[in-house]
């Protein structure tokens, strides 16, 4: 499966290692700390490792965007949940509860499609030469942002807009 | 070189041994703008931020009404910079004096993302009637609330770019976006009267429930886009021409997930069940916006999306579509008698017609699409000027909308009694209304289509529908006032009417008049307003094209030689 064994590939090979490790070990820690702060800050390395792995493949842009959209914003927005509604924040007991069986019978079948669908389509397919790039780089995405998905680019500034005037219009108080 | 050498040569040219070449400045060819094409949208969008700005920086010195004629003069704005829209969707060469540029003919702009033709420039028009009506109603309304001030304005505003950028969408990208900025300022509208918390729970219901059906509707394009390709309606178009999909059952999927999304919008059963409690605890100026703008934004999604997108997967939309029908008109119809509230019958009123609407569509013909644009259009005023007096008859706190509030409305209120009454007929599909127009127009696409069971269908459900009507009517008219005062009194409990309102009232009688006698103008302009998927680049259509460029439903031959008006 995408086994890279060219000597050019080494240090991608070696840095896939590395990081899959952090994110795998990381990932596990997410479900098993009994703090709620510590699981959204072990979040934040496996995301990082995704974002550090699309490095590895050389799109730095859904990289950077990975580390905005998902450690910058969705896990600040984890942290700021977590204290505005648990106000002694420390280790909790309760984290966890009686629905293991039930989330191994969603977990499993889950692992075990996208296992699949990921062998199906690849088989055993090796990246030999630096043909070209499997994922678009970043000039061509902001091409086509700024070409054909113009008026989806500027409409979307307008739907922000209307989301943000209207966040201020219910939270304002007067 | 390595792919993680190449990202570190482009981040930092330094960093690598090799001469870092000088590299042409890159250059973007932007995509010819239109701006013709776009000014309704940019002047509806551009006139609500202006108003926000505009009004921070001069607090407290607005006169009064002074936002509802702003908002008023603003859709007219966009309402006559569509006006030259048409002329050239119709290959006039003149509009009055004014000299009409081409292309002639029906047009696709902006890298074929909008897409400008007789349909988009109708809803564009419906929706900026819309918003005049919803402005008018709302300028007393929300001073005698207490909670007057822009913010109401700027989010219609907001709202109609986003219904009109979904009636001109070529592209199920811009179509999801239109979709979404009419949504968002519509969820906040809907509790914008901070004082009441059932329209905070409007909002709220609204909000969540209407976050779930965008999703579907997104997971649908993202199907369709998996089995063709594009989100371009004009390429899918294209590309169904030629081959059938390999992946038929994720394009159909797709269509299926987008219905929901959209079905959710018209307020389709089985997608209608928050209609009733958000038109309830909305503001009642609202719940006439959404009856009216948001439901014709949405059937303009319905149209571009399946009946000229996939219009060759007719026969498979085709048999969801007759039971949507079946089921809104029956649903709305059965379950609205049973309404003690005024504002909930008339959303399931409201379901109703959306029922009437979606058979026309099915029909899938251009007969359809013009009865379905009647429908729209006079169902508009109607259904305004039922929410109009429900806005008035509400009263301060907006909360006197039981049928027992309505007892002896007509000793109390004779104008306002007789204009609801009329309203009521219309929505009944009354002779010499224009909801008896409007009705049989629907009916007869449907017969058309061979659609014989769904038509009688559609017969009964307004047979049954007349009772909601008529119950408001008995409740006015032939019962005894609750309070002995009011009836001994009957001006002290006198509503007066603010003039906004009362024009707003005035227009939407004499639509509902005029358009019942006399259909014929606006059935030739509906039937003018033919759907079209256009490719870009435009045909030269001026030098009389022969309209090679049209990939559309052919409903009807294109005006090509420029006719002189």
């Amino acid at each position: 499966m995408l086994a890279v064994d060219t000597p050019q590939y080494l240090p991608e090979n070696i840095f896939f290692g590395i990081i899959a490790f952090i994110m795998v070990v990381s990932a596990l820690r997410v479900v098993t700390t009994r703090n709620v702060v510590h699981a959204a800050l072990w979040l934040i390395l496996v995301l990082a490792g995704v974002a550090g792995n699309f490095i590895l493949l050389g799109n730095e842009f859904v990289a950077v965007t990975q580390v905005l959209v998902y450690i910058g914003a969705i896990v600040v927005l984890f942290l700021f949940g977590v204290m505005l509604t648990r106000a002694p924040i420390g280790a909790d007991a309760h984290l966890d509860n009686d629905q293991r069986p039930l989330a191994l019978v969603v977990a499993l079948p889950l692992l075990a499609l996208m296992g699949y669908v990921l062998w199906d389509a690849w088989k055993d397919t090796k990246i030999t030469e630096a043909g070209p790039p499997i994922v678009a780089s970043t000039s061509v995405l902001s091409d086509s942002i700024f070409k054909t998905y113009l008026i989806p680019f500027e409409a979307a500034s307008v739907l922000l807009l209307a989301a943000l005037i209207g966040a201020i219009v219910l939270a304002r108080r007067d | 070189m390595s792919s993680l050498a190449a990202v570190l040569a482009q981040a930092a040219p330094g960093l690598t041994a090799g001469p870092a070449a000088a590299a042409p400045t890159p250059t973007i060819t932007v995509p010819d703008i239109e701006w013709t094409a776009l000014l309704p949208i940019l002047v509806l969008g551009l006139g609500a931020v202006l108003l926000l700005t505009l009004t921070s920086l001069a607090r407290g010195t607005v006169t009064r009404s002074g936002y509802a004629i702003y908002t008023v003069l603003v859709a007219t704005g966009a309402m006559a910079t569509a006006a030259p829209l048409w002329g050239r969707v119709h290959a006039w060469d003149h509009l009055g004096k004014w000299e009409l540029s081409p292309p002639y003919g029906p047009f696709s702009a902006v890298a074929g993302a909008i897409g400008v033709d007789g349909f988009s420039v109708f809803i564009t028009l419906l929706i900026g009637v819309a918003v005049i009506l919803g402005a008018l109603l709302a300028d007393d309304y929300l001073r005698r609330e207490g909670i007057d001030g822009p913010e109401y304005y700027v989010l219609l505003l907001l709202s109609a770019t986003g219904g009109v950028i979904m009636a001109m969408a070529n592209d199920l990208i811009v179509l999801f976006l239109g979709l979404e900025t009419l949504s968002i300022a519509v969820y906040v509208l809907a509790a914008i009267h901070l004082k009441r918390v059932q329209s905070q729970e409007a909002g709220l219901k609204y909000f969540v429930l209407g976050g779930f059906s965008s999703a579907f509707f997104l997971y649908g394009v993202a199907m369709v886009y998996g089995a063709t390709g594009s989100t371009n309606l004009v390429q899918i178009k294209d590309l169904l021409a030629v081959k059938v999909p390999t992946h038929n059952a994720l394009l159909l999927i797709g269509l299926g997930l987008m219905l929901v999304g959209l079905g959710f919008k018209v307020a389709a059963v089985p997608f209608h069940s928050w209609s009733p409690d958000v038109y309830d605890g909305a503001p009642s100026p609202v719940a006439a916006f959404m009856a009216s703008g948001v439901k014709a934004a949405g059937f303009a999604g319905l149209t571009r999306a399946f009946l000229l997108g996939f219009g060759q997967f007719a026969s498979d939309w085709q048999p969801v579509l007759y039971f949507l029908a079946a089921a809104s008109m029956l649903v709305g119809a059965i379950v609205g008698i049973t309404q003690t509230n005024v504002k909930r019958a008339l959303a399931y009123s409201s379901i109703n017609h959306a029922g009437f609407m979606l058979m026309a569509l099915q029909a899938a013909s251009p007969k359809g699409v013009t009865g379905l644009l009647f429908y729209l259009a006079t169902y508009t005023f109607m259904t305004v000027g039922s929410f109009g007096i429900a806005t008035l008859a509400g009263r301060t706190g907006d909360g006197h909308h039981d049928l027992a509030d309505y007892r002896g409305f007509s000793r109390t209120n004779p104008a306002l009694a007789g204009l609801f009454v009329l309203f009521l007929l219309g929505q009944s599909g009354f002779p010499l209304t224009s909801g008896f127009v409007a009705k049989f127009g629907s009916i007869a696409a449907a017969v058309d289509a061979g659609s014989w069971h769904l038509a009688v269908i559609g017969m009964v459900s307004a047979a049954i529908s007349a009772f909601i009507y008529l119950r408001i009517i008995v409740a006015m008219y032939m019962a005894e006032s609750d309070t002995e005062a009011a009836e001994k009194a009957p001006k002290a409990a006198r509503i007066k009417v603010p003039f906004g309102a009362g024009l707003a009232l005035v227009a939407c009688a004499l639509a509902t008049i005029g358009f019942g006698i006399l259909p014929n103008g606006l059935n030739r302009v509906a039937g003018e307003a033919e759907p079209v998927l256009v490719k870009e680049p435009v045909p030269a259509a001026a030098s009389g094209a022969d309209g090679a460029g049209l990939t559309g439903l052919d409903l009807t031959t294109i005006p090509t030689t420029p006719t002189t008006r």
